[in-house]
């Protein structure tokens, strides 16, 4: 077991843990913060694996969750407009942590990498990751008021 | 040790699965489902399946719940309307 992978379980266990129970307990607001704090761990967690592993293929698993991970919260955010109207949920402090995270994860496993593709496409995975939670978090806090129109 | 990160991913899938049987309400039934299928297509990546991972982080997170919910949706509307003629 070396660091990456010790890095992994901890953002695992941490991070998605505490998601885990957010989304299982309290009101329908936390509910969907949870959800999407939920992608925003486990995409560095994945990009984690596939650096202690050395397998730089698992980094299109974290592509592709983090591309469609704020998808998913958009779906809910549109789909459940009236329900959150009422009480917008706004974790901004969560989000901007949760960001973070993410951008540490990205440019360790970038300075390990070196400057070739692999960093380039480590580096669109981290602006996917952060853009889409940003965009995801706005939405929910009801950023986009012709969303609940529809 | 070496085993920690799958025994971690275990509990998480455990844990969220038993959730998502407990929660009642099928709107947050569906939160919890999007969560599990994050957590799964981890658990699949721990155990060296990629493919299998991937699969599943495309049907799990975006196209369950947005079924779940347009369902619901549907139910939902239908009640209402029948609720007027009557």
């Amino acid at each position: 077991m070396n660091g990456w992978i010790l890095a992994a379980t901890v953002t695992l266990g941490g991070g998605v843990g505490a998601t885990v129970w957010g989304v299982a307990t309290g009101p329908l607001g936390r509910r969907v913060v949870a959800q999407n704090l939920c992608t925003a761990f486990a995409c560095p967690a994945l990009l984690l694996l596939s650096q202690g592993s050395d397998r730089p293929s698992y980094v299109d698993l974290a592509l592709v969750l983090a591309l469609l991970g704020p998808v998913g919260t958009l779906v809910f955010a549109r789909l459940l407009a009236e329900e959150l109207a009422e009480d917008p949920p706004s974790a901004w402090g969560l989000t901007y942590a949760a960001a973070a995270v993410g951008a540490v994860v990205v440019l360790a496993v970038c300075v390990t990498v070196g400057p070739s593709r692999a960093m380039a496409k480590l580096l669109v995975v981290g602006v996917l990751l952060i853009g889409g939670n940003l965009v995801a978090s706005r939405a929910l806090s009801g950023g986009f008021p012709e969303l609940r129109r529809g | 040790m070496a085993d920690a990160v799958i025994v971690v991913a275990l509990l998480l899938v455990a844990v969220s699965a038993t959730a998502a049987v407990a929660v009642r309400d099928p709107v947050r039934q569906a939160l919890v489902l999007a969560v599990l299928g994050v957590v799964l297509a981890v658990l699949f990546t721990v155990l060296q399946a990629p493919d299998v991972a991937l699969s599943q982080l495309a049907v799990g997170s975006a196209l369950t719940p947005l079924l779940l919910l347009l369902a619901v949706h549907k139910v939902k509307r239908r009640g209402r309307k029948e609720g007027r003629h009557r």
